[in-house]
């Protein structure tokens, strides 16, 4: 067997096992990345960038360096042309005479169109070439798996785009490559089972590609109407009316955080039964639902609680052109509400929700007094969704309410250190406290009050954002808390800042404090302990997917709530989020009979809302009480608890346990 | 129809009945570990062979646990080493160069019968069992409903030389009469494809260039999480002995049960443990088995050549 068949004939049974025994066991929904080629990748990340606004300009030429690096293969003059129309029609763009003004839209978006365009064309070129040397090589089996598996890589820089506006030719490309596989033949297996390489398929299937390659994307255009995207627009059966769901670039993560943290719920910990408040639970269902948000959030599956998870932060979080620093993103941009779009690349560290009902005002730069206003911002002006009812604002405003602090056995009700916090920390407490002439005679607890929860309820200028112009005065940040701090890292508005010791060296280099190394260490611990916490992350990351799947459930309790306020619309959105969130994280779960009982129980959830929208509410009721039901007698094997069976202890004792031969003998498809 | 669903709700009901077996068995078993012995660095070191499922340097990187492990009960010398693909990892063991080897059942019975490899361990997978199947895999939106709709359709398989990515997908045609236990062109389908691997020929199905695939049961996991409920798995296949660790003919009867000592001994309770099999092809541990295990594989293999004797898997006897 050649080199790239045999990496999959040996190694993917062996990947699928570890693909499948290892996630199976310990996590929930976790969206693996797609594997793409380097210089593909970059491509992708090109044309995700140029369809911002504004265009990371540094970051499109770091990632067309990659493909002019990767043309060199083919000849370093390309590569040299490439490189140099790309640079300079960047440099075009951005370089700005003094007291000239920065180039309007028409020039930015006729720069990205050129770079598309050579980038599309480029990549185009490594496909095309790697097929002739494809064609080339079939008296080498090795060398020609080598250029098989290096084309159909390239080809992955235009599948997407040709499997939704192009069918027939997806489908007939998608043979051409099984059909160039088969034609590689085999290797012998210990002398056995050798296929000779198809060199004629090989032309034939290569010619058929390049064919397509060469009309579609060969001499690219971007049309004008549309978004920058490898539409195979030369092609007969092109249709133009399709549309291409979004997708994110390359080296995105929007997985929500694991291990999982621990989130308070302020009723549950004082022993409220959560499916007793259906006005909460409701709202935990709005915070976990894409649906009250628009396009392209929804198809993407982005919701409060993939950027807030369980309240939280989401310090992986990142996709590629809208993230400085992990964990943050910038909401203004037009990628997920183009309508709201500010223009300006402003990501802003995802921040922590913990407490947020005595953190007011709201958003990094404290613009919005009111919680209820900010919810609304994000829904609408963030993320693109529908007006809200005043009832899922409601709902959303419940479910924040409770969300609490970690407890902190190291402070004191006033917010001081007691006898438990290390010694350190209690030196560092004197200088958190200590007045600085070079801060105008205020001490860090003058802004971060010690008794009011380490917030002021103001925004102040601290020297941390770069404002509009010399002397604009448009740098002012919400106070942020420091309880719970410790876990969500990075700090700053904008995530700039890794640790807490370097807010410490921050505000020392910034105000000339003139801090010892002692002095350092002590304010680091100080911080360290006011921001600590007990139990931060639930302890068993395995119960992540069952614990999922037990959120639904609870969220369920809200469907009395919603129909005796005859919000048939708002029961809707929660069967639908239900469902679709059951299965998300079946998946997840430890044994193959649990998925099953979770699947059963998103089909009832497709049936409520099913009779919901027919109108028929008895048939609603009956179906909410099987899907609780369902779930109560199979809360242990969600859990994985319960092993499938255990339930039934007359099958336990009915047998010993059977060797391994006696496992295959049971099989009914074996003959005996 | 109606026989499709019977079978099913058996394989259902076998499934639950195994894996609770299987359970007991976890239970039951104690895990004990040999004592730990000194390393004598003079000693010959054991060769080992690794398949890989990344690329090379990452194998080696996650075997290192594996192998400080066995060095620190065996008291010998360890090297791991990492082999593309079975042929490469079954022609060391023959020349000399691998003591042990991680293969499929495929592999390990060519090399059973061509150099006398012997059986040492079988893998348990998450599930408990040490065995797995195959499934034909569909779209469920295909109107193809059972195993006869896909006269004169195309099927995508991993490869040639592939026991769960071929010839048990292939027997489940055959058991049913559909095809010819030995392979005729154009006989049935329209088209076979072998598309290179477990993902590529899922993918293949899944994009509609082929109306089926024929892979291993965990192929569906290669899929997209939203992507798993659009296909079905049509039938499955009889199952085979999972991925198993063999020895070279002539490795002591001695070495060879502390080897297996040592291997038995990974508790997935133990942190340290968990970590090595995690890295270890992501197993939940192994169970001793007998070459009869692979009777019924065996008797499919050979239909097609690749087993010569398959009386060699008929008896009882323990490796």
């Amino acid at each position: 067997m050649s080199l790239f068949k045999n990496l999959f004939f040996t190694g993917f049974l062996s990947f699928i096992f570890l693909a499948m025994n290892v996630p199976q066991v310990s996590h929930a929904h976790v969206i693996k990345p797609e594997q793409f080629h380097p210089v593909v990748e970059s491509y992708r990340r090109v044309m995700f960038l140029l369809n911002l606004n504004p265009v990371l300009w540094d970051d499109v030429q770091t990632e067309t360096e990659h493909i002019a690096n990767e043309l060199e293969t083919i000849s370093k003059k390309i590569a040299d042309v490439y490189r140099k129309t790309v640079n300079d029609a960047i440099t075009k763009a951005t370089a700005l005479e003094e007291g000239e003004d920065p180039p309007g839209p028409d020039v930015r978006k006729e720069t990205a169109r050129v770079v598309f365009e050579l980038s599309t064309r480029a990549v185009a070129d490594l496909l095309t070439n790697e097929l002739v040397e494809l064609k080339a090589s079939t008296g080498d089996r090795k060398k020609a798996a080598e250029c098989l598996e290096l084309s159909r890589k390239y080809w992955a820089g235009f599948e997407y785009e040709v499997q939704f506006t192009d069918q027939p030719m997806f489908r007939k490309i998608g043979l051409c490559w099984l059909k160039m596989v088969n034609a590689l033949g085999n290797e012998p297996l210990l002398g056995q089972g050798e296929i000779p390489v198809d060199a004629k398929t090989i032309q034939k299937e290569s010619d058929e590609i390049i064919n397509y390659v060469k009309t579609s994307y060969g001499n690219f255009y971007a049309p004008e109407d549309r978004a920058f995207a490898p539409v195979p627009l030369a092609s007969r059966t092109f249709n133009a009316h399709a549309v291409i769901p979004p997708k994110l670039p390359p080296g995105s993560n929007i997985n929500k955080q694991r291990p999982r943290p621990r989130q308070i719920l302020n009723l549950v910990a004082r022993g409220v039964d959560e499916t007793q408040t259906p006005l909460v639970a409701f709202g935990d269902m709005v915070f976990d639902s894409s649906l009250i948000f628009g396009e392209p959030a929804r198809s993407l599956n982005i919701n409060c609680n993939v950027c807030h998870n369980k309240s939280i932060t989401n310090p992986q979080f990142k996709i590629p052109g809208l993230t400085k620093n992990a964990g943050g993103l910038d909401v203004s941009s037009n990628f997920f509400a183009p309508h709201a779009n500010n223009g300006h690349f402003d990501p802003v560290d995802i921040p922590d929700l913990r407490g947020i009902r005595f953190t007011a005002p709201y958003g990094r730069n404290g613009r919005f007094s009111s919680l209820r206003d900010f919810i609304r911002n994000v829904i609408v002006n963030e993320f693109n969704g529908p007006e809200p009812d005043p009832i899922i604002v409601d709902a959303m405003l419940a479910y924040m309410m409770e969300f609490d602090f970690l407890p902190n056995s190291m402070l004191n009700k006033d917010g001081t250190l007691n006898s438990k916090a290390p010694k350190d920390a209690r030196q560092g407490e004197k200088l958190f406290n200590k007045p600085f002439a070079q801060m105008n005679g205020m001490s860090c607890a003058s802004c971060h009050i010690p008794s009011a929860n380490f917030v002021d309820g103001k925004r102040h200028d601290i020297g941390s954002v770069k404002g509009a112009e010399e002397d604009s005065i448009d740098r002012a940040m919400d106070t942020p808390t420091l309880l719970s701090a410790k876990y969500t890292a990075p700090y700053f508005h904008n995530g700039s800042l890794e640790t807490l010791r370097d807010v410490v060296l921050w505000f020392n280099k910034n105000y000339n404090l003139n801090l010892t190394q002692n002095e350092v260490v002590y304010l680091r611990a100080y911080l360290e302990t006011i921001s600590d916490g007990k139990e931060a992350y639930e302890e068993n990351p395995d119960v992540a997917a069952p614990a999922e799947v037990e959120e639904q459930n609870f969220f369920m309790a809200s469907w009395e709530f919603l129909r005796d306020k005859g919000k048939f619309d708002l029961a809707d959105l929660l069967f639908r989020t239900v469902a679709q969130e059951l299965r998300n994280e079946k998946w997840g779960l430890k044994y193959p009979e649990a998925t099953e009982v979770v699947e059963k129980m998103a089909q009832i959830a497709d049936a409520a809302r099913a009779a919901n929208q027919a109108g028929q509410i008895e048939t609603v009721n009956v179906k909410v009480a099987e899907f609780r039901r369902l779930y109560e007698e199979n809360t242990g094997l969600i859990g994985g608890e319960e092993t499938p069976g255990e339930a039934k202890p007359e099958k336990k004792a009915a047998k010993a346990a059977p060797s391994v031969n006696q496992h295959i003998e049971d099989y009914p498809y074996v003959r005996k | 129809m109606k026989r499709f669903i019977i079978l099913f709700a058996l394989l259902i009901a076998g499934f639950i009945v195994s894996s609770l077996y299987a359970a007991e068995d976890a239970e039951l078993a104690v895990k004990t570990k040999p004592p730990e012995r000194a390393l004598d660095v003079k000693a010959e070191p054991l060769n080992i062979a690794f398949i890989s499922y990344a690329n090379p340097q990452q194998v080696v990187r996650d075997s290192e646990g594996v192998v400080n492990y066995l060095q620190k009960y065996l008291g010998v010398p360890v090297k791991g080493f990492v082999t593309l693909d079975y042929g490469s990892a079954v022609e060391a063991m023959r020349s000399g160069k691998a003591d042990l080897a991680f293969v499929d059942p495929l592999a390990f019975m060519m090399a059973h019968e061509l150099i006398g490899a012997r059986l040492l361990l079988l893998e348990v997978y998450a599930n408990g069992k040490p065995s797995y199947h195959s499934c034909i895999w569909v779209r469920k939106d295909s109107g193809i409903k059972k195993l006869e709709d896909l006269r004169g359709k195309s099927i995508a398989f991993a490869d040639q030389v592939d026991m769960s990515g071929h010839i048990l997908p292939r027997d489940v045609f055959v058991k049913t009469g559909l095809l010819s236990s030995k392979r005729i062109e154009g006989e049935f389908f329209k088209q076979v494809y072998f598309a290179g691997g477990d993902e590529q020929a899922m993918r293949a199905m899944f994009n509609g260039f082929t109306d089926a695939a024929g892979v291993s049961q965990y192929s569906l996991s290669l899929l997209r999480i939203e992507e798993r409920d659009q296909v079905i798995a049509l039938a499955n296949s009889i199952e085979s002995p999972s991925h198993l660790i063999m020895a070279k003919k002539d490795l002591p009867e001695k070495t060879a049960a502390l080897i297996k000592q040592v291997f038995l001994g990974l508790d997935r309770n133990n942190a340290d443990d968990k970590a090595i099999l995690d890295k270890l092809y992501g197993v939940q541990g192994y169970t001793e088995a007998s070459l009869s295990d692979f009777k019924e594989v065996a008797k499919v293999a050979a239909g097609y050549g690749f087993v010569k004797k398959p009386e060699f898997f008929a008896g009882s006897s323990k490796p």
